[in-house]
């Protein structure tokens, strides 16, 4: 049935706990039609997580899951799970009830609850099925008997570090597959989104690890360590590539020009969608700046060339020497080009003697020196002008090149020095001297050789339109700086002076991109990586090879861009819902510093181009790997899906809202449990052995997450337990002066239970009194005694942890000799309250539903209309309007399913 | 050496959370056993019985979900119906009869599951080979 559009229902149903699916089994089987809405992933609620039922002992599942099955199967009830109400209108005296379907990431329909997903995931989390006392998986079926039996992907967002990697790499998938041993699909992963894993765990910057959560605690993942742990391992083993490249190639032709990081990013994803790709390289060898630009020290020249390997693989062909002077002209026998012709152009200073002998610019000075062509420096004295990271790169290179003395010039402090600050602290330490706030004004030579640097100092002038304050010269400060060789690193400009009569371009040089799709403004002309940006960071260029061939592929495949189709990240999680950062963040996390990076020794370093930084090893990667905080839970790793039998997972999937027309609404949205870490001398959260009895109850039940009854510290059989009663209720203290009605029985019964678990056990029960009110409630109370249970009257003082994990309950011993007493038992186990559940309380319309000062939901009257509350047409049932126990929330589910009856009825009626 | 082969049907709803519970809770039970999962047990047709018998699984085992089906308030009685036409056609047949069993397994029966396997795993193991 429709109205206006949107589904119509005679009753919505909120909470699918055994009130909700009680009521929507009653009504429905009177005729009416049901919209149950649940905010978990099952119905269920918490009946089906219980053991027994008291004081029957009945089985709390057995009674649960055929009323689980059968509202999922009820021809009248439609069911919503993983659903929540976000807005309740009143409207034409009915209601209009926004829901909001909340993201499985798994397709329901194709989902066969096989349990694949969960086996494969490499993210635990706590299970709040099991109170936490066992952990399940991001991905997960929240329990064996759970309708719909289909998995949940929790996602948070996009983990921060994802999510600031220009290139999407997913660095939170392959730190989660690192922590489970999973090296080689942690390799895989980083190749779906980059395909210089190599060069990326050498020189990259690591945006990522600016942006990791446990930066706020000891200190970020060493991730750029570790991603060099699994490249390391995984090129040891596979000295040539494993891809191949598809085998469907498509007859379309794509040119790159550049074989720096953008264009062979470029290449290999367009390859891997079968074009074929031919790369123009002007230089004698592939890598661009990686190969000419980054001092090997910091990129060994093996690792590129394995990285190279997985580009060429694939049968992308890399013609060197050959320089792009027309696009116009490539574009004759290319379908579509992909320019990445880089930053090459040095920027020169403009004063007297720059063109001497002796005086080199970086771009010029680094190639020739890592050919070994340039002429050894034999103890020379070299200043390098910059203060960028080239400047860096020079000065530390020169340094291994043989000079005596290296001095860099920097027109400003330090402060300001656009070369990251590690950078400048390692050629500081191997022994680069810095000059700051000194600029050259002149160089000076002996005939046509530089002898000298006529340096003038420099001060803070006047804020340029930037807002930095421009330097400038302090008059009469010059003075002379003695050089054999001067490196001018004082900035790169585009490469693409051939190109500004064929494509547009900005007066510094940079081309022209639309910057979503990076096509050019000649069509079929896609632009990216230094070209584009001016000189930036690697992966800055990466991510714009990998997007430029993805609309180059849908501009060859289906003749135009589509912007839309490209992929989008959820947002990163909140701060407070990542673990140890907000106040409910999910667990406390152990604090653990970094993992120590080793470094070869200063003096031996500055003496060779090898390496600095040394591997971690098998057990730190893992050790690191496992200080990662899962801040948006799911790592997008992309097992889960690899893995699928039926191609269920989803990652695009969004939430979604749907609007409903009801004629009234049911709310049976439950009670949640007292957080007995309220109650400090209780210990509850600070020693392991003391628990609730919802966890008690997990324990006891068929679907219980240990093998037997066990404690949290060791996972020994308790053999002497105590119970607290009223822990959190009657207690002024914390604001919650009623009796939850409950803990007394299901203590009672888990006493019971215990014993027969545990048969040789000590069971003891401290109460205040005990309230045995129903049919054969008191009966159950007097058969546990007989089995030995031991009550004790007097409430708890405190308790505190002893030897070996036990505990010292202490106590007034009121019905004997007065005195304060301390027993010892090794479980403890608080018999908690329960509360209203007030999630959804907050809602709009659900607000004028009024609470009593307990903040259950008001009934009008229990007596003369159960489950009536003061708005006509919406009714409570079960314990959302107080703490009732099973037997009384089935009793008045079915009330309150005549009383919505009568109600449906009278209005039909009142309407016809 | 594999024990008798058995086939069980089981209900999505009810007998298989306990029958995965039962694996989940690493209790052992013959490898041989074969489950096939259905919505009701109701639906079985007494010529599936007959062919699984017939195809090589030494016996058959219904899962059934009695008075707690989603689908049917009779599911017990309309079950009952398909296992007496099946033994019916078995006898007619010329097999064993005690070769298909049924029994209600909870949600959470994991161990009365596991029971009925050993005990019915052995009874076909007595019966000896099929004629």
């Amino acid at each position: 049935m429709k109205r206006n559009g949107s589904p119509a229902y005679d009753v919505a149903i909120v909470g699918a706990g055994i009130a909700g699916m009680e009521s929507a089994l009653t009504l429905g089987d009177m005729g009416f039609r049901v919209l149950l809405v649940e905010k978990e992933p099952s119905v269920g609620g918490k009946m089906i997580l219980l053991s027994k039922v008291f004081p029957t002992l009945d089985c709390a599942s057995c009674i649960s899951t055929p009323k689980m099955a059968a509202v999922a199967h009820h021809p009248m009830v439609d069911l919503l799970t993983w659903s929540e109400v976000e807005d309740v209108r009143k409207e034409d005296g009915g209601f209009v009830l926004r829901v909001r379907k909340k993201s499985r990431f798994v397709d329901e329909k194709s989902c066969t609850g096989c349990g694949d997903c969960e086996k494969a995931c490499p993210v635990p989390i706590p299970d709040r099925f099991n109170f936490d006392l066992a952990a399940h998986r991001a991905v997960h079926i929240p329990f064996p008997q759970a309708v719909p039996k289909k998995a949940v992907l929790i996602r948070e967002g996009t983990s921060p570090c994802i999510f600031e990697c220009p290139a999407g790499v997913k660095a939170h998938g392959y730190i989660a597959l690192i922590r489970a041993g999973k090296y080689e699909e942690a390799f895989r992963l980083h190749m779906e989104d980059a395909p210089l894993p190599g060069v990326l765990s050498r020189a990259c910057y690591a945006p990522c690890e600016g942006e990791c959560s446990r930066k706020e605690l000891e200190g970020p993942l060493r991730i750029r360590m570790l991603k060099r742990f699994m490249v390391d391992r995984y090129y040891e083993s596979h000295p040539e590539p494993e891809e191949e490249g598809p085998e469907k190639r498509r007859e379309e032709r794509v040119a790159v020009v550049g074989s720096g990081p953008a264009g062979l990013t470029a290449a290999y994803y367009l390859a891997r969608e079968g074009f074929q790709v031919t790369i123009f390289e002007a230089r004698e060898k592939a890598g661009g700046m990686l190969r000419y630009g980054i001092p090997p020290y910091r990129l060994p020249r093996e690792v590129l060339e394995r990285d190279l390997k997985n580009i060429t693989s694939l049968g992308v062909s890399i013609r060197t020497g050959e320089r792009v002077e027309s696009l116009t002209q490539l574009k004759e026998s290319f379908d579509a080009v992909f320019l990445a012709a880089g930053a090459w152009e040095p920027v020169r200073p403009g004063i007297e003697g720059e063109g001497m002998d002796g005086v080199v610019d970086a771009m010029t000075f680094l190639p020739r020196v890592f050919e070994g062509k340039f002429p050894r420096l034999n103890g020379g004295k070299v200043v390098v002008i910059g203060g960028g990271n080239v400047a860096i790169d020079s000065a530390r290179t020169a340094l291994r090149y043989g000079a005596g003395k290296v001095e860099i010039l920097y027109r400003r402090g330090r402060e300001e020095m656009p070369a990251h600050d590690w950078e400048v602290d390692a050629a500081l330490v191997e022994g680069v001297s810095l000059v700051e706030w000194r600029a050259p004004a002149r160089f000076i030579g002996k005939g046509n050789r530089v002898v000298g640097v006529e340096a003038v100092k420099m001060e803070p002038g006047p804020p340029d339109e930037s807002g930095r304050r421009r330097p400038v010269p302090v008059p009469g400060s010059e003075e002379v700086i003695p050089a054999d060789l001067v490196i001018l690193a004082i900035g790169l400009k585009p490469s693409t002076s051939p190109f500004a009569g064929e494509i547009e371009v900005n007066p510094d040089g940079t081309v022209r991109v639309d910057p979503t799709t990076m096509e050019t403004s000649m069509p079929g002309v896609f632009a990216g990586g230094d070209a584009v940006t001016g000189p930036s960071m690697i992966i800055q260029a990466v991510a714009q090879g990998r997007k430029a061939a993805f609309f180059i592929a849908q501009r060859l495949i289906e003749g135009k861009v589509d912007p839309a189709k490209w992929r989008e990240f959820l947002p990163p999680p909140e701060r407070g819902k990542i673990p140890g950062l907000g106040e409910n963040g999910r667990g406390r996390p152990d604090r653990v510093p970094p993992v120590a990076v080793r470094e070869i020794p200063t003096e031996k370093r500055v003496l060779s181009m090898d390496e600095v930084e040394e591997p971690l090893t098998e057990d730190e990667a893992v050790g690191e790997a496992s200080r990662c905080l899962d801040c948006a839970v799911c790592s997008l790793c992309g097992e889960c899906s690899r893995v699928c039998p039926s191609g269920a997972i989803d990652y695009s999937m969004r939430d979604s809202a749907e609007t409903y027309h009801v004629k009234s609404l049911v709310l049976s949205t439950g009670f949640r449990l007292f957080d007995p870490s309220l109650k400090e001398q209780y210990g509850f959260g600070k020693y392991p052995n003391v628990i609730t009895s919802m966890q008690m109850d997990r324990l006891l039940a068929p679907t219980r997450p240990s093998p037997g009854v066990v404690r949290p510290s060791d996972g020994k059989a308790p053999e002497n337990i105590a119970f607290i009663l009223c822990a959190g209720s009657r207690d002024r203290t914390v604001s919650n002066p009623f009796c939850s009605r409950v803990c007394c029985m299901y203590s009672v019964k888990q006493a019971q239970l215990l014993l027969g678990a545990l048969p040789l056990a000590e069971v003891t029960v401290y109460y205040m009194d005990i309230r045995a009110f129903g049919k054969g409630y008191e009966e159950f109370f007097q058969q546990a005694k007989g089995m030995g249970i031991s009550f004790v009257r007097g409430r708890v003082a405190k308790v505190e942890e002893g030897p070996d994990g036990n505990l010292i309950v202490v106590y007034e011993d009121t019905e004997g000799t007065g005195r304060v007493v301390r027993a010892e038992h090794d479980l403890v186990v608080l018999s908690v309250g329960i509360l209203p559940d007030l999630s959804i309380a907050g809602v709009p319309g659900v607000r004028e539903i009024e609470r009593d000062e307990l903040l259950f939901v008001r009934e009008k009257s229990e007596v003369v209309n159960p489950g009536a509350t003061n708005l006509e047409g919406v009714f409570v049932a079960g314990t959302a309007s107080g703490p009732r126990d099973i037997p009384d929330t089935v009793l008045h589910a079915g009330a309150v399913s005549a009383q919505v009856g009568a109600y449906l009825l009278r209005r039909k009626e009142v309407r016809s | 050496m594999r024990g008798p082969r058995i086939l069980v049907f089981s209900t999505i709803n009810i007998s298989d959370p306990g029958i995965d519970l039962a694996g989940a809770s690493h209790m052992e039970y013959p490898a041989s056993v074969e489950v096939i999962p259905l919505p009701c047990s109701s639906g079985i047709r007494p010529s599936w019985i007959i062919h699984a018998l017939k195809r090589g699984f030494d016996g058959v085992f219904i899962a059934a979900d009695g008075g707690d089906c989603a689908y049917h308030p009779d599911c017990t009685t309309l079950t009952g119906k398909v296992v007496e036409r099946a033994q019916e056609m078995m006898r007619e047949e010329g097999i064993d009869p005690g070769r298909l069993k049924m029994a209600a397994i909870c949600s959470v029966c994991a161990e009365a599951f596991v029971s009925h396997m050993k005990k019915f795993s052995r009874y076909l193991e007595k019966a000896g080979g099929r004629e």
